[in-house]
Parts: C-alpha cells; structure tokens; sequence
C-alpha cells in the first residue's frame, strides 16, 4: 500500500515505512538510545529528499522521546536542573544548527557535512564504545574484577567559573561543559536528524560523572526540548517537515520501543554494547563511503528551488 | 483550380485534471486527436506534454584531498518540472535539427541554459558574445540535466508513443510519474508534414493535490510556523498516549 508524503512529494510503501520505525524503535528499546541515527540514512536509502528526511526525524524524535521520558519521570530518574542547563544549550545549538544548515543548502554542500558528520562521530564513538564494551565483556569470560572507576573528575570541569549544585546528581560544577555540550547536540540534532542521546549520554557518564541511574532521564529531557525546537524551526525555517512521514515513523517506533525495552532485560549489558557499537560503526563507514569512492554519476541535482 | 486546405489537426485529453491523493502513484495520461485533410506524403504527429517551470541545481562531484566533494552548484533555468515528448516514429527521422530546435521538440533541444554563469563580452574582435563560465564543459552540464532528470522518470522521449488506430487518427499515452511536479501542464500537439510542422494544438492539463494533502501542503507552505508547532505538539501527545497506554504498573 503505496501513501503519497505531501511534503517530500514522493510516494512510499506506508508498511515498509511502519515497519522500519519498529525495527529502529526495537533497537531503540533495546539499547536505550534514540535510534535516529539509524533511521535517517534508511529514509534516504528510501527516496525522501535529504532536507525532508532530517527535519521529519526531528518532529519523529521529539515524540519517541515524550514516551520513554514519562517512564523515567516517574522512577524519579530524571535530573531536572541539569535537564534544564543542557535544554538551554541545546535551544542556542538548535537555531544555530538550523541556520547552518540553510545555509550549507543554498552552498550546496549539506550532503557533504551531513555524510562527514556521520563519518567522524558515529565512527569515533562506535570505536570507543566497541573497545570499551569488548574489554568488559573478556574481563567478564576471564573472571577478572572490573577495574576501579576513577572518581577523579577532570581537573578543568572544576577551574571554570559559573558553578552550579545539582543536587540530584551530587555535583557542584560550572554550568559551562555542560551549556557547551547541549549546544553542540542541538547542533548535531538539526544538521544529522538524530536526537544526540549517542554522544550525550557518553559525555555525561564520562565528562560530567553523572550518577548512571540518572544519565539516560535526563538525556532525555534535553533531547524533547531540543528536537521539539527543531522540528517547528525546520518547519518554520526550511517547510521540509512532513507530518505523515513523521506520524508512520512515530507509530511504529512507539510500538516498538516497548518490545525492545521489554527484550532488553534478556541480554547482558555489555554484549548489548557490543552489538551496537557495531551497528554505530557500520552506518557511520556505509555513509562515509560515498565520499571515498568514485562516483559512478559525477553529478547530483539539488533538492529545493534554487535561489 | 482550387488551392488545397491546409491540413489541420485536433486533440483531446480524456482527463483534464489529475488529483493528486494519498493514493498517488502516478498517472496515465491519455489523448486522443484525429488529422483532418490528410494528403498522401507522409505525415507525423509529435505530442510535448511540459511540466510548469522549475529551476534545476546541479553541482559536480569533485575529488578534493581524496574526498569527492560536490562543487558549487549550477543553476539551470527554462528547465521544465515534466517534460515527454511522444511520437509516431523517432523525432529524428520526423524533421531536420534545426526543426526540432526551434520548436524545442525533444529532450535535445530543451531551451535551457544557465543564465547566472554566462557573460557577455568582446571575443576575436566580435562584440557581444555570449560566453559560459562553464566553458566546454557546459554541454557536460546540459546534458547531465537532462540525464539525471530522464532518470527519475521526469523527462523522456518515446519514438512510438503516438499510435495511429485508424486512417487520421491517433492516440498517445503519457505516464506522468509521483514525483511529477503539481501546476498546469501544457499538451502541444504538433503535426508534421515533409518535416514541416504545419498545424499545432494546445491543451492545458492541471496537476493538483487534493483532500488532506492539499490542506498539509498549504498549510505547511502558507503558515510554516503554525504548522511546525502543531505537528511537534501532535508527536508529543502521541508519545506521552503511547507511554500511558503501555505504562505497567
């Protein structure tokens, strides 16, 4: 069953669009992350326009988020102060990103930062995480004890000015890391289409030393707000959202969440990591290919009116 | 002795709206036309169905330090959204270059061209010369327009899309794809003689997009920001439903 998108202008199969969302929502479920860095690149692979694509995933995002978010909210597991502190980098980010990312169109070069961006970050975090999750899993199959956290923070987090307590992740830090660290996300959110959980919640845990229990709450908070932002500035801005795209992708993804956070509880924690370490880094090398080949067609028509 | 009347010929669409739906897969286009006054030289008719006007960017990839980056993207103008032209035998064989150029018949002879990189000056002592910046690579550039938009469905040539069912008349079949841009298109019906074109008909056709796709487009187009908050608000509510109605305890 074939349903024409009124903004992309093309026409797609509405089970295969479905049935992506629960595939990427499952994997969401399942390891815990936001998944739109998956689901991009397929809708690309699908024939959406790049533009439309990245935008939709924002307002896509901005929903699978509210529905993980209640859950957490409701274990208390969210930090709301550092929530706010993040969303609000991540507001400047988010306009700032968006203009960007016009502007990269009108230069003709958005394919190229958003196939770099891919490049680098999901190939640097997928490598860190691959060789973090794999040391774990061998320390764990030799019996060793894994080895002491260090509980030295970075010296720098403490030698800024602007400090700030949040008390519920028992920390007393400058707001500056973690202002920068929404901003560069809300960034990342306009220009790839993906929430961001994948770099936030690492530098969270890493960085800032947030408790666990309270990392992925407040991730979450901060990437309702951000991509909230984006999709109504990518709609404003740009008019590439389009709803029934986001709305297919939104069904299946809820769905599937719920089976992926339920399938999750069977597996252990570092072999989940492991596996999507592995599937970060594949899509980040499969969307930087194309611009290490030789392209069989040497031009490219622009989507967009021309200016 | 009277002089002989011109031959004339007359066309008709079978539909002259196509809505677009969510259903919306394309269309088939169908048209019907009748050659009155037929002599015995040969005679050939040629249908050019063009889309309204759209602006084409088109940037070449460029290998940069390894990287195959695009270039700065070229804007081509004149370039119809829609563009097939069907005939009874290939264009070619129906009438001279010079012909077809004129009449912008066929895919070859598409009237455009990339006003922003031309400039006009002084050349072998000749004034006013129209100079591309493209230089000899802009017939590269014209003709991947042409490739890239035949390769997605929109532009084309079919050398049998016109078929002659009976003495003087002729049907012609025109598959407009999804992707086919919404405005009024306009049918011109050429007919031939001796590789003259001696008659021609026009008929308009009008692409639009109905029912709730309609209301979205216009919406999102008209009230961009309105349109953004409601859909951001729709998806929140749909996640915070969705989380109350999966909630477990």
């Amino acid at each position: 069953m074939d349903i024409y998108l009124p903004i992309a202008e093309v026409s797609v199969n509405a089970p295969l669009i479905v049935a992506l969302g629960l595939l990427v929502g499952f994997i969401s479920g399942l390891f815990g992350i936001g998944g739109g860095f998956l689901m991009t690149p397929m809708l690309v692979f699908l024939g959406v326009p790049p533009a439309v694509a990245v935008a939709s995933m924002a307002v896509h995002v901005a929903g699978s988020s509210a529905s993980s978010v209640a859950a957490y909210g409701r274990q208390r597991a969210v930090d709301g102060r550092m929530g706010a502190v993040l969303a609000a980098g991540g507001i400047v980010g988010a306009v700032a990103g968006v203009e960007l990312f016009r502007w990269l169109r009108l230069l003709g070069q958005a394919d190229l930062v958003v196939a770099l961006s891919y490049l680098v970050f999901l190939s640097v975090i997928g490598a860190l995480m691959l060789s973090e999750s794999l040391g774990a899993v061998l320390r764990r199959r030799r019996g060793q004890p894994p080895p002491p956290r260090r509980e030295r923070r970075p010296p720098w987090l403490y030698g800024l000015p602007l400090k700030m307590r949040f008390p519920r992740s028992r920390l007393y830090i400058s707001v500056i890391p973690p202002l920068a660290l929404g901003g560069f996300v809300g960034v990342l959110s306009a220009i790839m289409g993906v929430g961001g959980g994948f770099i936030l919640v690492p530098a969270m845990v890493y960085v800032l030393r947030m408790p666990a229990s309270v990392v992925v709450g407040t991730s979450l908070l901060q990437i309702i707000v951000t991509s909230a932002l984006t999709g109504v500035l990518q709609a404003g801005r740009n008019q590439a959202v389009d709803i029934v795209l986001a709305t297919l992708l939104l069904v299946g993804g809820v769905l599937g969440a719920q089976f992926g956070a339920r399938a999750s509880a069977r597996f252990r924690a570092e072999e989940l990591r492991v596996v999507l370490a592995l599937i970060v880094l594949a899509v980040g090398l499969r969307m930087g290919l194309g611009l290490l080949m030789a392209p069989v067609e040497p031009f490219v028509l622009m989507a967009g009116a021309a200016g | 002795m009277m002089a002989e009347p011109p031959p004339v010929v007359s066309a008709a669409l079978t539909e002259t709206t196509v809505q677009v739906s969510s259903d919306f897969k394309g269309a088939r286009i169908v048209l019907y036309g009748a050659v009155f006054e037929a002599g015995d030289g040969p005679e050939d008719v040629v249908v050019i169905v063009r889309g309204p006007d759209q602006p084409v960017r088109i940037a070449r990839k460029q290998r940069v330090a390894g990287l195959w980056l695009n270039s700065r993207p070229v804007v081509f103008r004149g370039a119809p959204g829609f563009y097939m032209a069907a005939s009874n035998r290939p264009l070619d064989q129906i009438a001279t270059f010079g012909t077809l150029r004129r009449l912008g018949a066929g895919v070859d002879h598409l009237p455009i061209n990339a006003p922003a990189e031309q400039r006009v000056e002084t050349r072998y002592g000749i004034r006013d010369m129209v100079v591309s910046r493209l230089g000899s690579d802009y017939y590269a550039w014209r003709r991947a327009v042409v490739r890239l938009k035949t390769r997605a469905g929109l532009y084309d040539e079919d050398g049998q899309g016109v078929r002659f069912v009976d003495r003087g008349l002729f049907r012609a079949e025109i598959a407009l794809p999804a992707a086919a841009p919404t405005g009024v298109y306009q049918a011109d019906i050429l007919l031939f003689r001796d590789g003259q074109a001696v008659s021609r008909r026009a008929r308009t056709l009008t692409v639009e997009k109905v029912g709730l796709e309609r209301t979205l487009y216009v919406w999102a187009h008209d009230r961009p920001w309105s349109y953004g908050l409601a859909c951001v608000a729709f998806a929140l509510t749909v996640g915070w439903a969705a989380s109350a109605a999966f909630r477990r305890d």
